[in-house]
């Protein structure tokens, strides 16, 4: 089964509006403005149904018609379950009008429609010849309604929210991002009892909605590159799904799209990291030789640092060869090409930075300032062990040429 | 001294926007990114003239998270994205290889010098940041202020017309 909103040549389908509302001009009347779904079994149309959007948060179903003879098959409710679900987004209650049979009004009324009001002579009024439906002449109009807000799924809202909270918390976002954005989903789609808990690797929502409904659940987030343009981009959307312009089966896409977004090309990656290197070794008091080798150097260690994230290598081999390797160019460049011509801490100092480990050591101080010291913790260690991999990488390096007593 | 403030600046600028491209920052805030890291840099870079580089860091870090969430409140955006980039130059990187090869070279008060100066740079930006994030949100945003002076002419008015009625 699969819905579709229709938006051209409503009037092909006029035969099946035809089913609930026998005069075509009255269907007419909302045809245009309304949105038309339908509803599809095996490639056969089986359900049509249009809604108009009211004032104030409100819409009303105007016409909703299975073929004949597959009525009673469950399709009217999924479509009615489809509708409310969509508008949800937009508006807080929903309007049927219908004749006063008892079949239709049981129908309705098993779908979660309550009494509304009744307005007097309705279909003698507008209706060119009489209606009868089980032998009764329709004379009244009777309007149910249905309020919208329990309509939402408290799985698919915690599901989507968790997807946000799972992007932001991959890519680099501080755990109070994290728990605020899901906090604010829920809330916005009246998921009002929410409970998060969120570590530096995983994240854990209980949810509740009213009485009966409770739903857990754990999501694991491997560490990997962070990626601060999606952070940026996943705030945008919530700050949009909050202020009530984005339904959720919209902010399920989007989620999808943002979490597809490509890193940055990798020679411009790597270039970054020469820039990085190069610049800062001058503002360290290298010489501008020195920082060039730091440039060249930088970018070196960015390639490999590169290899490491492509082959999902452990940090601490990662680290630890990148120290190797970014003391033995600097010593290769020192000794061999340049004569002896710089000192090896200018440019060391200055290559050295594309492998500090600054988001998880700015994130793990942001998560101690919010007073989140488990996850802040975790990230410290995290860097700390960063810090302590390079060190080792350089210190070895430089032992062993000292060992050698510089003679290469 | 201009020269010099002139070199650190335009470098730091340069720096932070190459770290803020290898953290995959959006192009629309490098400027703002390089600007907040070089202001940065300078602070520390002035205060370390008259006092320890845990104090240029602490001040440096300040002045970084004070821009960062004036940007944020004005782009729209998260904090993470200036405040990364505004640290990446205080971040005691320069320490940690002094450490290394002082422990290489086995002088070891040397080494533990350096050890400790780092850890209390890092302390340093801890108590910078840690300061400024417990500062409300609201204190940011251009709104909270002016709701603030609106309510207290109306307050002082009620207050005037009280006591002239009075």
């Amino acid at each position: 089964m699969e819905i579709q909103q229709i938006t051209k040549d409503k009037r092909d389908y006029m035969y099946l509006l035809l089913v609930a509302d026998p005069q075509e001009d009255m269907v007419d009347r909302y045809l245009d403005e309304g949105d038309m779904f339908i509803l599809k079994d095996q490639g056969e149309v089986k359900t049509v149904c249009v809604v108009t959007l009211l004032k104030n948060h409100k819409c009303e179903l105007k016409n909703i018609a299975t073929l004949t003879e597959d009525q009673g098959k469950g399709y009217g409710r999924y479509m009615i379950n489809f509708v409310c679900e969509y508008y949800s987004g937009q508006c807080d209650t929903m309007y049927v009008g219908t004749g006063n049979s008892r079949k239709t009004i049981g129908f309705y009324e098993k779908c979660g429609f309550v009494n509304s009001h009744i307005i007097a002579n309705f279909f003698v009024d507008h209706y060119k010849e009489p209606i009868y439906e089980e032998g009764v002449r329709l004379v009244d109009m009777i309007y149910l309604k249905k309020s919208l807000e329990s309509k939402l799924d408290v799985k698919k809202v915690v599901d989507m929210a968790i997807e946000a909270g799972r992007i932001l918390l991959k890519n680099g976002a501080e755990i109070f991002r994290v728990e605020e954005t899901i906090t604010r989903i829920c809330k916005r789609f009246h998921v009002n009892h929410v409970d998060i808990f969120t570590l530096s690797h995983a994240i854990f929502v209980s949810a509740e909605n009213g009485e009966e409904e409770a739903y857990t659940r754990v999501k694991h987030v491997p560490l990997s590159a962070p990626h601060l343009g999606v952070v940026a981009e996943v705030n945008d959307l919530s700050r949009e799904i909050s202020a009530g312009h984005v339904t959720i089966n919209e902010a399920v896409e989007r989620l999808k799209e943002i979490d597809e977004i490509p890193p940055k090309k990798a020679y411009v990656q790597i270039l970054a990291g020469g820039i990085g290197s190069g610049f800062f070794g001058v503002m360290l008091g290298s010489t501008p030789l020195e920082s060039a080798v730091a440039f060249v150097i930088g970018c070196l260690v960015n390639v490999w640092v590169l290899i490491g994230k492509r082959n999902h290598m452990s940090k601490i081999i990662v680290n630890i060869i990148g120290g190797v390797l970014l003391t033995a160019f600097t010593l290769l460049f020192q000794y061999l090409i340049f004569w002896n011509a710089m000192r090896i801490d200018g440019i060391i100092i200055g290559a050295i930075m594309p492998l500090v480990p600054g988001l998880a050591f700015v994130n793990a101080i942001r998560d101690i300032a919010d007073s989140d010291f488990l996850s802040g913790t975790v990230r410290m260690i995290d860097a700390l062990l960063v810090f302590v991999y390079i060190a080792i990488g350089v210190g070895c390096v430089l032992s062993l040429y000292y060992r050698l007593g510089g003679m290469i | 001294m201009i020269e010099g403030i002139l070199v650190n600046g335009v470098c730091a600028f340069m720096g932070t926007v190459g770290f803020a491209m290898m953290f995959n920052v959006p192009k629309r805030y490098y400027l703002s990114c390089g600007m907040t890291g070089a202001v940065g840099w300078l602070v520390y870079k002035g205060v370390h003239l008259y006092a320890s580089s845990a104090v240029a860091s602490f001040l440096a870090a300040l002045m970084v998270v004070l821009i960062s969430r004036m940007l944020t409140v004005r782009m729209k955006c998260p904090i993470t994205i200036f405040l990364v980039s505004g640290i990446i130059p205080l971040v005691p990187g320069a320490g940690v290889y002094y450490t290394a090869y002082y422990l290489v070279m086995n002088q070891l008060s040397m080494a533990a010098q350096k050890g400790m100066e780092s850890i209390k740079i890092a302390f340093g930006i801890v108590l910078g940041i840690a300061f400024i994030i417990s500062i409300p949100r609201e204190a940011f945003q251009m709104g909270y202020w002016r709701q603030k002076i609106r309510l207290r002419k109306i307050r002082f008015r009620r207050n005037r017309k009280n006591r002239l009625q009075g």
